[in-house]
C-alpha cells in the first residue's frame, strides 16, 4: 500500500505553487514534510485529497498503483486517504458523533450498528482523552485550535486510513494536549498506516520519529534525509538549506 | 346572553369589513430592487368557500403531518368547515377552551368579544378585510390563567380541492403565567387548480405567560396562494417563542408581527423557509418593542432550489421611549440553483435611546471548503450537499423544541433536498467545472 507522487505541478488562481514534488509513502512508513510559511506544504496536502481548487496541470499522484489525480475527494478518502486540516471547515448543525457516523457509514456496506459505533467513538475519546460532551456539539464550531487539532485526529482514529496526511496538528498544541495527540498518533500508526506530518517544528518528532524527512522550499522538495535532517534544519534554518541548494544549483 | 345579541357585534364588524373589501383594490406588493408580488395570475372570482360535513376519520394529509403526536386539544378546519374538534377531558376541566371561532362566539360571546381582532384590523388591506369579512369555522383558543399543560393545542387549516377559497380565523388567548404549546398547521394535499387561503392569526400572551408557537406551511404542490397576517402580542413578563416554517405553496405573502407590549416582555422568533420549483413567498416580519426593557431575537433562514423566489424582509421597530430594549435580527438565505432568486432585507426603526439593536443578513451559497472537507471525509458530493443544507438548518429545527414536529420538518426538508438533487449538483458541479476549464482547454490545446 503505498502513496506515489510524481512530478507533481500544482496551481492556483493561474499561479503555479508546486513545481514538480515527488513523494512515496508506505502504508509502514513515517515521513516529516518541513518548509518554511506559504513553501506548498498544505498546497501539497490539499492536492493529495483533491481539493477542487487546487489545479493539478502535471504529474501523477499514484495510490496501490491506482491513478487517483483525477479523482473526486470522496473517491480517495474511500480508497484510504485521509486528511487532517491545518484549517478545518466548521460545519454548524451537525455533531461530532452525527458527522463520524456518516463518515463510517460512508466506507462501509453495511451501515455500522448504533451500539457498535458508540463503543467505538467512546474508544477513541478515551484514547485521545476528549469529554464526553464534546460528540454532541457541531463539528468545529466555536472550537478551539487545539479542540479543533483534536477532532481531526478522532476522525482519524475512527476512519483508520491507510495514508494519512497530518497538516500541522502540532500547532496550536500545548504540551500536554501534544503529548495526547503524539500518543494517539503512535497508536494508530505501523504497519497498516503510513504518516505524513507536515510541521514547523522537531518537538512533535521527539514524540512520533520519521523514518524520513524531507524539506520543502518554493513548492519543490530539495533534501531528504532521516530523523536526523530535521535536527540539522532547527539547528541552521531555512536560510543556510536554501544557501546550500542555491550553491549546488549553482556548481 | 341570548345568542342573537351575541352575533350582532360581529355582524356589525363584518359589515365594516366587508365595506373596506370593496372600496380596497386587488394589491401588487413592491420591494425595492427587483422584487414584487403579484396576484395577476389568480382567478380570485373562480373560487368559492367550499362546505364539508364532520370527519370521523383525519383526512390523509391531516393524519400523515400530525403522525402520533400527542395532543391536547384538536380543531380541523378542511376548506370552510370545521370538521373535526377535539379536547382531552383534563384539559376541559381545568377551563381550557378549543373550539371553532363561530361556536366560540355563541357560546362564549363575552369572551372572544373581549379580543377579537385587538390587535389586528380589517383596515390593512384587501385581504385582510376579507378574512374579517368571510371568515367561517376558525379556532379559538382560550387557556385561563396559572396552568401549565404538557400536551400541545393543535389546529389545522386544510384545503383539498382545487376551486377553495378559505377565509381562516385563528383566536388565541393564554392566560396570566400559563405555560402552554400551540401548533398551527396549514395543509395541502396535492390538488390541480388554483386555491386560496386567507388567513389572519392573532394571540395574546397574558403577564407571564410562556408560549411556545408553531406555525407549520406545507400547502404541496398545488396551486394555494396563502395571504396571510399573523400577530403576537406578549403582556408584562412574558415570553412567547414563535417557530414559523414554510415549506410549500404556489404563492405565499405573508405578514408577521411579534409585538413586546409591556414591560419585561421577551420574544424569540425563529423561522425557516425551503421553496422549490416556480414558488413565490414574501414574507415581512416585525419585531415591535411598544415598552421598555423588553427583549427580542430573531433569526430566520431559508434555501432556494428550482427557478423559485423567495423574499424576506426583517424589521426591528423601537418606538419612542422604549428604553432598555435588547433585540437583534439574523436573516440567512441559501440559493442552491442558478435559477431560483431571492433576498434577504433586515432593516432597522429606532425612536428612542438607550437600546441596542443590531441585525444582520446574508445571501449565499453552499461553501466549497466545507463541502471539500466532508467529501475528503468519503462522503458523496450530494449527500455532503443534504448534510450541510440540514444542518444550516438545524438551529431553527432545535428551537421547535417539539419532537414530533421536527421529525415532520427534517423529513420533508429531506425529501425536498432528495428531489432538488440533480439541480443542485448540477449548481455547486458547474461553479467547481468553471474552475477547473482552463485546465481542460490547455490540455486539449496540448494534445492538438
Ligand atoms: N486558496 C488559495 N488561494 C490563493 N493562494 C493560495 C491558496 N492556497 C495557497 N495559496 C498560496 O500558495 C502558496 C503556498 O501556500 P501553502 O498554504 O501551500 O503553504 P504552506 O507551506 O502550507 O505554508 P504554512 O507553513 O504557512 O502553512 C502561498 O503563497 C499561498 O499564498
Ligand atoms: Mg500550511
Amino acid at each position: 500500500m503505498t502513496l506515489e507522487i510524481q512530478n507533481l505541478h500544482v496551481r492556483i488562481e493561474e499561479r503555479e505553487i508546486l513545481h514538480g514534488v515527488n513523494l512515496k509513502v508506505d502504508k509502514d512508513q513515517t515521513h516529516a514534510l518541513m518548509g518554511p510559511n506559504g513553501s506548498g506544504k498544505s498546497t501539497l496536502a490539499n492536492t493529495i485529497m483533491g481539493n477542487p481548487n487546487y489545479e493539478v496541470t502535471e504529474g501523477k499522484i499514484l495510490f496501490n498503483g491506482e491513478d487517483l489525480t483525477e479523482a473526486d475527494p470522496d473517491e480517495r478518502a474511500r480508497a484510504g486517504l485521509f486528511l487532517a486540516f491545518q484549517y478545518p471547515a466548521t460545519i454548524p448543525g451537525v455533531s461530532v458523533a452525527n458527522f463520524l457516523r456518516l463518515a463510517v457509514n460512508a466506507r462501509r456496506e453495511e451501515p455500522i450498528k448504533v451500539k457498535e459505533f458508540g463503543k467505538v467513538l467512546r474508544e477513541n475519546m478515551d484514547l485521545l482523552r476528549i469529554d464526553k460532551a464534546f460528540s454532541s456539539r457541531y463539528l468545529n464550531e466555536g472550537f478551539s485550535g487545539g479542540e479543533k487539532k483534536r477532532a481531526e485526529i478522532l476522525q482519524l482514529a475512527m476512519l483508520k486510513p491507510e495514508v494519512a496526511v497530518l497538516d500541522e496538528t502540532d500547532s496550536g498544541l500545548d504540551v500536554d494536549a501534544l503529548r495526547i495527540v503524539s500518543d494517539g498518533v503512535n497508536a494508530l500508526r505501523g504497519p497498516t498506516m503510513g504518516v505524513l506530518i507536515i510541521t514547523h517544528y522537531t518537538r512533535i518528532l521527539n514524540y512520533v520519529s520519521p523514518d524520513f524527512v524531507h524539506i520543502m522550499l518554493d513548492g519543490r522538495i530539495v533534501r531528504e534525509g532521516t530523523a536526523e535532517l530535521a535536527d540539522e534544519l532547527e539547528e541552521k534554518g531555512y536560510d543556510f538549506i536554501r544557501a546550500e541548494v542555491e550553491a549546488s544549483n549553482a556548481g | 346572553m341570548p345568542a342573537s345579541a351575541a352575533t350582532t357585534w360581529l355582524d356589525e364588524r363584518r359589515e365594516q369589513a366587508v365595506a373596506a373589501y370593496e372600496r380596497e383594490e386587488v394589491p401588487t406588493w413592491r420591494r425595492s430592487g427587483f422584487w414584487t408580488t403579484s396576484l395577476r395570475k389568480l382567478d380570485l372570482d373562480a373560487l368559492e368557500p367550499r362546505r364539508y360535513e364532520p370527519l370521523d376519520q383525519l383526512p390523509p394529509v391531516v393524519a400523515d403531518a400530525l403522525g402520533e403526536d400527542d395532543l391536547g386539544a384538536l380543531v380541523v378546519q378542511r376548506g370552510a368547515s370545521t370538521v373535526h374538534a377535539y379536547v382531552d377531558p383534563d384539559l376541559a376541566r381545568q377551563g381550557v377552551i378549543v373550539t371553532s371561532l363561530e361556536l366560540a362566539v355563541e357560546e362564549y360571546p363575552e369572551l372572544v368579544r373581549e379580543w377579537y381582532m385587538r390587535r389586528l384590523s380589517h383596515e390593512e388591506g384587501k385581504f385582510p378585510a376579507a378574512t374579517a369579512a368571510f371568515w367561517t369555522g376558525g379556532v379559538f383558543i382560550h387557556v385561563p390563567r396559572g396552568l401549565k399543560l404538557d400536551k400541545p393545542i393543535q389546529s389545522v387549516y386544510l384545503i383539498d380541492e382545487p376551486g377553495t377559497a378559505q377565509y381562516a380565523h385563528t383566536l388565541a388567548v393564554v392566560g396570566e403565567t400559563s405555560e402552554c404549546s400551540i401548533r398551527e398547521y396549514c395543509l395541502g394535499a396535492p390538488i390541480e387548480g388554483q386555491a386560496l387561503h386567507a388567513g389572519a392569526f392573532e394571540l395574546y400572551a397574558q403577564a407571564g405567560a410562556n408560549v411556545q408557537l408553531a406555525h407549520f406551511h406545507d400547502w404541496g404542490p398545488g396551486q394555494i396562494h396563502d395571504i396571510s397576517t399573523k400577530r403576537v402580542e406578549i403582556g408584562r413578563d412574558a415570553h412567547v417563542g414563535w417557530v414559523p416554517v414554510h415549506l410549500g405553496g404556489r404563492l405565499i405573502k405573508q405578514t408577521l408581527d411579534i409585538i413586546t407590549a409591556e414591560q419585561g416582555s421577551d420574544m424569540r422568533h425563529t423561522g425557516l423557509y425551503f421553496t422549490e420549483r416556480d414558488e413565490h413567498l414574501d414574507l415581512f416580519t416585525s419585531d415591535k418593542h411598544e415598552r421598555g426593557h423588553t427583549t427580542g431575537d430573531t433569526v430566520w433562514k431559508g434555501a432556494l432550489t428550482g427557478n423559485s423566489r423567495a423574499s424576506y424582509e426583517g424589521l426591528i421597530h423601537i418606538v419612542k421611549d422604549a428604553q432598555e430594549t435588547h433585540t437583534y435580527l439574523q436573516t440567512h438565505q441559501m440559493l442552491l440553483s442558478q435559477d431560483a432568486k431571492g433576498d434577504a432585507i433586515p432593516s432597522l426603526i429606532v425612536q428612542t435611546d438607550n437600546v441596542s439593536a443590531s441585525h444582520g443578513g446574508t445571501v449565499g451559497e453552499l461553501d466549497e471548503e466545507q463541502i471539500f472537507y466532508m467529501t475528503s471525509r468519503g462522503l458523496p458530493r450530494s449527500e455532503a450537499v443534504r448534510i450541510l443544507v440540514e444542518g444550516y438548518f438545524e438551529e431553527v429545527v432545535q428551537r421547535l423544541n417539539d419532537e414530533g414536529l421536527q421529525g415532520l420538518v427534517r423529513r420533508r426538508i429531506a425529501e425536498k433536498l432528495l428531489a432538488a438533487q440533480d439541480q443542485v449538483n448540477r449548481f455547486i458541479g458547474e461553479r467547481v467545472g468553471a474552475r477547473r476549464m482552463p485546465e481542460a482547454a490547455e490540455k486539449e490545446g496540448a494534445a492538438a
